[in-house]
């Protein structure tokens, strides 16, 4: 199977008197695994998703999504590269607060300038798919942790991302809500979506993901495949 | 006070990014420059163009009133009681004088130059009333010497012929309402009297009550009455009109760097309004850090007031400096019709206008400040960043329905309504800049059409003789048919007029009209606009007369009205059939040919044949095609082009750019705030795929509307300060105006115009939407 991620020897730096926050690392993720990117505060797991998703410029280094050379895109491509491989899922949501549920869903095909009559019908199936459609027209303020990540996740799903990047996904939501949306990610993982998961948790790593990538100081301490994740 | 001064001053220097405080206080100092700047050069401009004048008026004892009366009509003991009469305070006179015919030989000078000249008896220059300044040289002490006005083209060793005498100029007086062209020894006045040119007696009155045209007008009224019928001849002049007259140059100057003054300094405060407010929910988190540390509300609300202040005094000191620089150049034009040596922006207006913009700015700052000093420290560190209100969210829900426009459009226009106030006070600034371009634009086409209703436009091109140095002499008959002849030949003519200039005496007036007889074709070719009446008509004996503003003013006449003109002591009456758009100091007055031969008493050539050319032929190949054809004893020339306009012109230009440049910058204050509180979102919207482009095209939306709307609304705003100032401009001028000088705006005019402040908003936005659109989405995400 071809790889779908690819890191060849990528290191960013934010300061160039201190470490790195990603030390050489090289690694590939293949179409439909659920890789969890474990570690402590500051070992530079989130850092690594944003560099998959060309939200930020490696150092060094090499990133390949598909057959997009992501590092060497200008910020115009790497825009249309995200809306067109990746769906990114937030700790706090990030769901716009003057925007209504259904509008918030709706932005990445608008921005996409996809055909609004089946903008409206795929977001109208991810609703009712997350289960969230009877709050369509509720301003994010209004909902329950639970409920707002999972209108973000349906925001991340619009355009049918190659990849989903949830980064602590239900780091702000309470016990129950956090089940919810990680039986929710495996959902979708097990109907073919790529799921990269970057939490601190040991425990919902091992529990929402078939492949744990244990990270401290920006290395890759450890790869590990796992066998009967959430189940 | 200096934990204070201290965390103002490390606000200040602690934004760098778009939205920073550091941005704001660059800017807060700019547009506090500029309104300062243009207020300075508006108020230092106003003072001047009355103060001079005024102080010269005092310290001589100007006459409120200057009259001539006929000596054969009113007793010296009937005039002698007109000093007595209860209004008048102080009088001088009966001086005895003479309107006279002179021809002035200046040494050096080939030839002489015949001119009328009001000559007045005087045995010293001090008096009660017009206390003369004797600029050079001294008063007459023997028969046969004359002391000339300031301003006539002699000086000291001329001689002034009259008649048969022979004076010599011994001295340059002035006096500050010019009574008068020259002074001899009362003595004097006697041999230069005869049938022509009987004398008559000059009276200076001051009066309890002068102050305005109609206190004037009582004066003069109680003066006719007093003397008997006819004794007193014409209008006697007031000081206003020579007040007026003497202001003519700078005072239009004045009313339209006003309105610009007034206009920076109200989008000024808006901005800096716009400013604090912006700060103050910005710095929600900060305020809630420094109560936790100990500031009282009072300490906060002085720390968010130096936050302007600072910036603020900073503008307004550059900006005083700058324009006493800016003012300088029509400054020292005033001085030099004052002959008052250097002038310049008086101290006070200095030190008021810096410090009234900098009390306007506080005034601004203080409401948000003190909503700063009142929020708890729990709230303000709790919220931690500015509490979102609800606002727009109606629009974002009807916009994003909108499937026809771009998402990254509706989500741009979307945003106004979620801060209303500030929406309005940048809609309101935008609206100040674009009726300032609006009214500039306007006041520009006025200007030009000033320019092009000028003879020098409309007949660009001047034949005459060729007299080097020796002045400007009649054409022969032979030598008007000369040039007739080579007009007719030459292809490039579309028509022509022949011009003889010269002066006619005001009878009861110091000064003397100048007069353009044109022949030879429709006066109204001759490129001036009526304001009023119709063009005299150049039948014989139709004796019909257009004249200009002052005239009208200054003879107390009006369109229709007879006058009696006085040449040495020939009288002709004449009609006044229309008025002239021909602004300047002095009055003129246009007639045919025949009618100024019957004012002078004789034949009058004409001096010049002034040419209009078919379009598309340059003038200066005519002029040369034509002196070629004539010969060296002909010139044909260029007529002469308004430096003062172009400068006026070029100083509109600059003062309509300079208030679009401080509209812009409340424009950029505002996106650079609604970046800053909304960056987050910004990084939102680019980690689910925003272009930079659409990041652009959002942040700009943002302000189209607003600028739009603004726009539009500028259009009646500046359409009105429009048709304000203009007649304000022409009565400083002292001249009516015809209404092709108001009606200068057409529709597609206003159409362009309706853009300004689209342009405005979208030139102000496009710096931090730049900005916004290329910064990395990390780094957008991570900003509160």
């Amino acid at each position: 199977m071809s790889e779908l991620i690819r890191l060849d020897g990528v290191t960013k730096r934010y300061d160039n008197a201190a470490a790195p926050a990603v030390a050489d690392v090289s690694l590939a993720m293949y179409p439909g695994e659920a890789v969890a990117i474990m570690g402590p505060s500051g070992s530079g797991k989130s850092t690594l998703l944003n560099l998959i998703a060309a939200m930020d410029r490696p150092t060094s280094g090499a990133i390949w999504v598909g057959d997009d050379r992501v590092d060497m895109l200008s910020e115009t491509a790497a825009a249309r590269f995200r809306r067109r491989q990746v769906g990114m899922i937030f700790q706090f949501f990030n769901l716009l607060d003057d925007m209504t549920v259904i509008d918030n869903v709706l932005l990445p095909a608008q921005l996409a300038k996809a055909r609004a009559s089946v903008a409206r019908k795929r977001a109208s199936e991810l609703l009712d798919v997350l289960r969230i459609s009877h709050r369509r027209d509720a301003y994010p303020a209004r909902l329950s942790g639970g409920e707002r990540q999972r209108v973000a996740i349906a925001r991340a799903l619009m355009n049918k991302p190659a990849v989903l990047l949830a980064d602590e996904p239900t780091g702000a939501v309470d016990t129950a809500a956090g089940e919810e949306i990680g039986a929710l990610l495996l959902e979708l993982n097990a109907a073919g979506q790529t799921l990269i998961l970057v939490t601190h948790s040991p425990d919902l790593a091992a529990r929402y993901s078939r492949r744990v990538i244990a990270i401290a100081d920006g290395r890759i301490a450890s790869d590990t495949p796992l066998r009967g994740a959430g189940r | 006070m200096s934990a204070v001064f201290s965390a103002a001053r490390s606000a200040v220097k602690g934004g760098g990014a778009v939205g920073g405080r550091k941005l704001q206080a660059v800017i807060i100092a700019v547009v506090l420059l500029a309104s300062t700047a243009t207020s300075v050069i508006a108020l230092g401009l106003l003072v001047n163009a009355h103060g001079p004048f005024d102080r010269a008026f005092a310290q001589r004892s100007g006459a409120d009133v200057t009259a001539a009366v006929d000596t054969s009509v009113a007793t010296r003991s009937q005039i002698a009681a007109t000093t007595r009469l209860a209004g008048v305070t102080a009088a001088a006179g009966p001086y005895l004088g003479v309107l006279a015919t002179a021809r002035v030989t200046v040494p050096g000078v080939p030839g002489s130059s015949s001119d009328s000249l009001r000559l007045v008896g005087r045995s010293s220059p001090d008096g009660p009333v017009d206390d003369l300044t004797m600029d050079e040289g001294h008063w007459p002490a023997n028969d046969g010497q004359i002391v000339m006005a300031r301003g006539a083209a002699v000086f000291t060793g001329s001689t002034v012929t009259v008649g048969s005498n022979q004076l010599t100029v011994v001295g340059i007086a002035e006096s500050v309402t010019g009574t008068a062209d020259g002074w001899v020894l009362p003595a004097e006045v006697a041999a230069l009297t005869g049938r022509a040119n009987p004398a008559q007696a000059q009276m200076l009155y001051r009066f309890a009550n002068a102050g305005s045209t109609s206190a004037i007008t009582a004066d003069i009224a109680e003066l006719r009455a007093a003397l008997p019928r006819g004794a007193l001849l014409n209008n006697p002049a007031s000081y206003l009109s020579v007040r007026q007259s003497e202001e003519s140059i700078i005072a239009p100057w004045v009313p339209f760097i006003v309105a610009f003054g007034l206009i920076a300094l109200v989008i000024s405060v808006l901005i800096v309004v716009n400013v604090v407010s912006g700060a103050v929910t910005a710095g929600t988190a900060r305020i809630g850090v420094l109560k936790s540390i100990g500031f009282t509300p009072e300490q906060v609300v002085a720390s968010y007031v130096l936050l302007v202040a600072m910036p603020a005094l900073a503008g307004c000191a550059v900006g005083a400096v700058a324009g006493n620089v800016l003012a300088e150049p029509v400054l020292n034009a005033n001085a030099h019709i004052y002959q008052v040596g250097a002038l310049g922006v008086p101290l006070w207006v200095d030190i008021a206008v810096p410090l009234a913009a900098l009390a306007l700015t506080v005034i601004g700052a203080v409401p948000s400040a003190l909503r700063a000093g009142r929020m708890s420290a729990v709230q303000a560190i709790a919220s931690g960043r500015a509490p979102r209100s609800s606002h727009g969210y109606i629009a974002h829900r009807m916009l994003a329905r909108i499937d026809s426009l771009p998402r990254a459009v509706t989500l741009g226009l979307a945003d106004p309504f979620a801060r209303p106030a500030r929406t309005m006070m940048t809609l309101v600034a935008i609206l100040f800049g674009a009726a300032a371009v609006t009214f500039g634009a306007g006041l520009a086409i006025s200007l030009d059409r000033v320019v092009a209703d000028n003879p020098n436009t409309a007949l660009p091109v001047t034949v005459s003789l060729n007299r080097v140095g020796q002045g400007q002499s009649s054409l022969s008959l032979g030598q008007q048919h000369s040039v007739v002849s080579a007009l007719a030949a030459e292809p490039g003519t579309l028509h022509y007029l022949t011009e003889t200039d010269g002066n006619v005496s005001l009878p009861g007036l110091s000064e003397s009209a100048s007069v353009t007889a044109y022949g030879g074709g429709n006066p109204a070719w001759s490129g001036y606009t009526l304001i009023s009446g119709r063009w005299y008509s150049g039948s014989p004996g139709a004796a019909e007369v257009d004249v200009n503003t002052p005239f009208l003013t200054d003879t107390g006449t009006s369109v229709g009205s007879a006058y009696t003109f006085g040449s040495g002591g020939h009288r002709v009456t004449v009609r006044i059939v229309g008025q002239v758009f021909a602004p300047g100091q002095n009055p003129s007055a246009y007639m045919s040919a025949a009618t100024l031969a019957a004012t002078e008493h004789g034949a009058t050539e004409p001096q010049e044949f002034d040419v209009a050319v078919r379009p598309g032929i340059s003038p200066s190949a005519y002029a040369n095609t034509v002196s070629g054809v004539l010969g060296s004893s002909y010139q044909a020339s260029l007529s002469g082009g308004s430096r003062t306009l172009n400068a006026v012109l070029a100083l509109i230009a600059m003062l309509t750019i300079l208030i679009m440049v401080v509209a812009g910058l409340g424009v950029l204050n505002t996106v650079a705030l609604q970046i800053r509180e909304r960056a987050h979102d910004i990084g939102v919207f680019k980690s689910i795929g925003m272009t930079p482009r659409q990041t652009l095209a959002m942040i700009v939306c943002s302000v189209t509307f607003i600028g739009f709307v603004a726009g539009i609304a500028a259009i009646p705003a500046g359409v009105y300060v429009h048709h304000g100032v203009v007649p304000v401009m022409a009565h400083a001028a002292n001249s009516g105006y015809p209404a092709s000088l108001v009606s200068v705006y057409a529709t597609w005019q206003l159409v362009l115009l309706a853009l300004a402040g689209l342009v405005i908003a979208v030139a102000g936005a496009l710096g931090p939407a730049g900005w916004a659109a290329s910064t990395r989405t990390v780094f957008a995400l991570r900003a509160e």
